[in-house]
């Protein structure tokens, strides 16, 4: 599905220059599930983002479905991003003017789908996550995990085959994170490529895969037997 | 603690940078407006308001509404009612004084120049008490003919004040040259006031015959009449006392009887002819309401305009404070903690609100000293288009200091107030718990109502701004009915018996292809009326009855020369002879004069004749130039615009009386004038030896007649390019600021696949809104107001017009708007979302 190669990522301040990633290497195949661990600020979210086209690497080879992107205009990449990627955060960014059904219905609009496709879509998706009862709703309304599974229906409404999701679960309590982690597996059972950054270890089992980052470096690959 | 304060009010006004120079610059360009129309109205509205005992000193205004006439109003009175009412009304008036303006020629080494000299009855100083720089009142005013003259005529004539003593002669008392001592001279006269007098001549009753019209009459009115009251009297007890006069005791009880016969039986004097008193300070700007469009003895005010600009000025400064309510709500978040940091330590709620209050005030204040700044830089300008001579005299002007100190207390109050209530409103717990911002929907909504306010304002004054322009283009390019280029006029007051030699030698001139001559040229109207009875009956006219009508005297070749044709009959020839009205000798009073008239096309109407052929060849009866006169109509022409078509055109009657010309009209074709206008001061030198030239071109003189409207076009145009300019920088700090708030939900936007162009769509709509809605209900209001303004003028713009003007100016609203929100948004549409997702 996509292949990171030699990549290399520094921040410029003005005088200080961090070298947030260093030379990573990584090939993540369709339909997998993969965590990616580490201490504070060894590079996790950077490597989400680069992943995501929401940050652009300093050097190396980005290849994303078979396409070089690391050269792509803004443009381009929001097209392939809008296609393909969807995004969860840690504190779920749900915008607060907006119910329920509009956040969820906001990233079809983008996708240029007619209103009554997008009603049945978003009405299919709610259901799946089980919020359906909340779709009126303001966010400010709704407990945290409600919230994160209104991100997580926003993430994957429009079909994106790749689910990038940044803690998903740091901002919620054991109950609601397990919630959550459940539905995130049973994206993957459908097929959903599913890379998540986390800081908990048991969060990280869900996944085929955990990377470890340190200082910018992959540091391990552990592999667990399907 | 108000270190304290202080501090956080400065570091707060640089921190927010851009807002804090909105704020500051749009209430200085506010308070500068104010300030410049304030010093205008200051100036109009403190007329007279230094002469002693200004409270009463009350002029005498006459109307006359007598039936079958057009209304007749005047700032003038008859002669002879001065003496008669002082003493009947001896419990109400002290004393009473005339003045007899006379325009008459200086000379001086061999100059000449023209003057206007104030005869005055001998009493003048104890009522007008101007400070007599040499001389004094006992001294200088004893006997007829003693001539008190102003520092600056003193100074022009004989290079220094001192002036006692000296002579100066005037041409012509009954044809004479007379020489005049001086006897004292005054301090030159306030700007800030209507007497337009710098010459003062004690008033020699013997030159007045007995029956001269101006100082022996009832009914000509040619005198400006005051009375100065006795203490305690009220205007009202004044006016009651003369009204009463004149319904009782005066001699028009019986004169009105004679001259209307069974029409004034059962109706007092006062309903035909009224004798209206005013207050010397409300003269310049309220004399207007009793003597419409004639003359005062300086220009008068417009108590419109000036109400106007107050409004103006006080939207713009509206505006400016609206600026400042919103973005400091706006920003309040940004200081909820500070406010729930004070409030822990202790601070109570009325602490904080007078904090920024405070804060506000001082706000205001520094913008103050910008808006002096930009006064003074704008004065010279201001002036120049006002035509006035104002100055910012702070320190002069202690009045003046403390209003200005205090409309900006007012204003940071008024701006500030709610901001503070808001701001000290905030619950520390609230604030402290959650990582929210403090901001409430309430405050939003309040936001977009302030901004329609603001954007429905400044559209209404563009509307406004745009049609007074529209008008005022449309009267100076309206066909006026007559050829008015190359046109030069020259007053022939002074020019005697040397016309037809003046004449002779200005055709002479290679460049003069005509001259003729007349009562007035095109834009003058000295307001002459006269009554006229047609003699023949016709079908549904108004025959045998006097009418009044608008008179004008103009001799041979005047229409031709301006284009004018004649719609039935001809114009004035020479060759039949038959044209002129010849003067009627005394002793032959019972001789009927013969002479023509031509008519225009109102007084056709007014006369009720069918059309121009039919009143071609009938009689006019006329009392004029010593007796009655039958003038045979010759002729009728088109109306012809002789006033500024504001004023609309009146049925008028033209006659051929040589003895009314007063001026000459050149007709020229030169590109040299220059050139032109010294080869024609050297013919009047030759012709007319002695007298100064009084020549002006026709082209000056129409656009003259439109000046105060140019002006106030003007003016307007400024101060409502200022509101919108106000308007917009707010704009411009609310999209910043809702921008900043709403990086957020921009970048989960983007994130979702938003484009650039989406995100500044959204932003550019959430503004245009407010736009859009406050352009629907200007428009109504801006029409409304419009079309009353409009239905003033007898000609003006079609209304269809305000509709494009609205489009117009809604569009260019949005445009100004999405310009302003554009920036703002395309810079944040452009930045990585990352940033603003990363951070909480």
């Amino acid at each position: 599905m996509l292949k990171l190669h030699n990549l290399t990522r520094v921040y410029q301040t003005d005088d200080v220059e961090t070298l947030a990633l260093n030379n990573v290497n990584i090939e993540i195949k369709k339909g997998e599930f993969v965590a990616i661990m580490g201490p504070s600020g060894c590079g996790k979210s950077t490597l989400l983002n680069t992943i995501g086209m929401l940050d652009s690497p300093t050097e190396g080879q980005y290849i994303f479905a078979g396409e070089h992107v690391e050269g792509y205009s803004e443009k381009q990449l929001s097209e392939i991003r809008k296609k393909n990627i969807g995004f969860i955060f840690q504190n779920f960014n749900l915008i607060d003017e907006l119910t329920v059904h509009e956040n969820i219905e906001m990233a079809l609009i983008y996708h240029k789908i007619p209103a009554a496709e997008r009603k049945a879509r978003v009405e299919k998706v709610m259901d799946k996550v089980g919020i359906a009862h909340r779709a009126k709703h303001m966010p400010s309304q709704l407990s945290g995990g409600q919230q994160q599974r209104v991100a997580v229906a926003r993430a994957v409404v429009g079909d994106q085959a790749l689910i990038l999701a940044d803690e998903p679960t740091g901002n919620l309590d054991s109950a609601h994170g397990q919630e959550v982690m459940e539905m995130l597996q049973s994206l993957n059972d459908e097929g959903t490529t599913i890379i998540m950054v986390t800081h908990s270890p048991a969060h990280a089992d869900y996944a085929r895969r955990t990377i470890n980052l340190f200082d910018g470096h992959v540091v391990t690959e552990d592999v667990r037997a399907a | 603690m108000f270190r304290n304060y202080l501090i956080t009010a400065w570091r707060n006004i640089i921190k927010n940078g851009i807002f804090s120079i909105i704020n500051i610059f749009g209430l200085a360009i506010g308070l500068m407006s104010c300030i410049l129309i304030m010093l205008f109205v200051q100036n109009e509205t403190g007329f007279d308001t230094w002469l002693k005992d200004n409270d009463r000193i009350a002029r005498m205004h006459t109307s006359y509404s007598i039936p079958g006439q057009e209304p007749f109003s005047t700032v003038r009175s008859a002669g002879s009612m001065m003496e008669a009412i002082r003493d009947y009304a001896k419990n109400e008036i002290d004393s009473g004084v005339r003045f007899i303006q006379w325009g008459t020629t200086v000379r001086q080494n061999g100059n000449a120049f023209s003057e206007t000299i104030s005869m005055v009855d001998g009493n003048f100083f104890d009522i007008f008490d101007l400070p007599f720089l040499h001389g004094s009142k006992e001294s200088s005013f004893k006997k007829p003919m003693d001539l008190v003259i102003t520092e600056d005529q003193a100074i022009k004539y004989f290079g220094k004040t001192d002036v006692v003593g000296e002579t100066l002669t005037f041409c012509c008392f009954e044809g004479r040259e007379i020489p005049l001592p001086i006897t004292g001279v005054v301090k030159k006269l306030p700007d800030a006031t209507h007497l337009g007098i710098n010459m003062i001549v004690y008033l020699q009753p013997a030159l007045f015959g007995e029956n001269d019209g101006t100082l022996h009459t009832w009914t000509s009115l040619n005198v400006y009449t005051y009375f100065k009251m006795n203490p305690g009297i009220s205007l009202e007890q004044l006016q009651e006392r003369v009204t009463y006069w004149m319904d009782n005791e005066s001699p028009l009880v019986d004169m009105l009887k004679d001259i209307l016969g069974d029409t004034a039986n059962d109706k007092s004097v006062s309903d035909l002819v009224q004798q209206r008193v005013m207050l010397v300070p409300d003269l310049h700007l309220h004399a207007k309401k009793h003597a419409g469009n004639m003359g005062d003895l300086t220009p008068m005010g417009d108590d419109n305009m000036i109400n106007t600009f107050i409004v103006v000025a006080g939207l713009v400064l509206l505006i400016a404070c609206i600026n400042f309510m919103n973005l400091s709500t706006a920003k309040a978040s940004k200081r909820a903690r500070e406010v729930a940091m004070r409030k822990v330590l202790g601070a109570s709620r009325t602490q904080v609100a007078i904090q920024f209050l405070g804060e506000a005030i001082a706000l205001v204040m520094l913008s103050l000293l910008f808006a002096l700044v930009a006064v003074e830089i704008a004065l010279p300008f201001y002036n120049d288009v006002l035509g006035t001579n104002l100055k910012l005299n702070l320190f002069n002007d202690l009045n003046l200091l403390f209003s200005l100190v205090g409309i900006a207390v007012a204003v940071g109050i008024g701006a500030g107030l709610y901001p503070a209530l808001y701001l000290s409103r905030f619950l520390p717990g609230h604030i402290l718990k959650s990582s929210k911002g403090a901001e409430s929907s309430s405050s939003t909504k309040l936001r977009t109502v302030l901004v329609v306010f603001q954007f429905s304002t400044s559209i209404v004054l563009v509307i406004a701004t745009l049609v007074v322009y529209g008008q005022t283009v449309f009267s100076n390019s309206m066909d006026v009915g007559y050829q008015s280029d190359n046109k030069m006029v020259l007053n022939i007051d002074s020019a005697g018996d040397n016309l037809e030699s003046l004449k002779l030698e200005l055709l002479k001139l290679p460049e003069v292809n005509a001259v003729s001559f007349s009562s007035e040229s095109p834009t003058q109207d000295w307001e002459n009326n006269n009554n006229f009875k047609l003699l023949e009956s016709i079908e549904e006219g108004v025959a045998n009855q006097a009418l009044l009508f608008n008179i004008h005297n103009m001799g041979y070749g005047f229409f031709e020369d301006y284009g004018v044709k004649p719609i039935a009959g001809r114009l004035f020839d020479e060759d039949y002879g038959s044209d002129k009205i010849v003067r009627i000798e005394e002793g032959n009073e019972d001789k009927v004069g013969r002479a023509s008239a031509i008519l225009n096309v109102t007084a056709l109407k007014k006369f009720g004749f069918k059309n121009a052929e039919q009143a071609v060849g009938k009689t006019l009866e006329t009392n004029t130039a010593g007796g009655i006169h039958h003038l045979t109509i010759v002729g009728v022409i088109p109306d012809i615009y002789f006033r500024s078509i504001k004023y609309g055109v009146r049925a008028s009657v033209y006659t051929f009386s040589p003895g009314r010309f007063r001026v000459a009209n050149i007709s020229f074709s030169s590109n040299d004038i220059p050139s032109l206008i010294t080869k024609v001061e050297r013919v009047w030198k030759n012709s007319v030896p002695m007298q100064p030239i009084n020549l002006q071109f026709l082209s000056e003189m129409m656009t003259a007649q439109y000046s105060d409207e140019m002006t106030m076009a003007q003016l307007f145009l400024v101060f409502s390019g200022l509101a919108i300019i106000i308007a917009c920088l707010g704009l411009y700090g609310l999209s910043a600021f809702t921008v900043e708030r709403r990086t957020k939900e921009i970048g989960i936007r983007k994130v979702m696949g938003a484009d650039i162009i989406d995100i500044v769509r959204l932003l550019i709509w959430q503004f245009s809104k407010p736009v859009v809605i406050a352009n629907l209900i200007a428009w109504p209001i801006a029409a409304y107001m419009m079309l009353t303004w409009l239905e003033a003028f007898p000609y003006r713009i079609n209304a269809i017009w305000l509709i494009p003007i609205c489009l117009g100016v809604g569009l260019l609203s949005l445009i100004i708007a999405w310009t302003t929100v554009g920036g703002n948004a395309a810079r944040v549409a452009r930045k990585n979302p990352i940033n603003a997702l990363k951070y909480e």
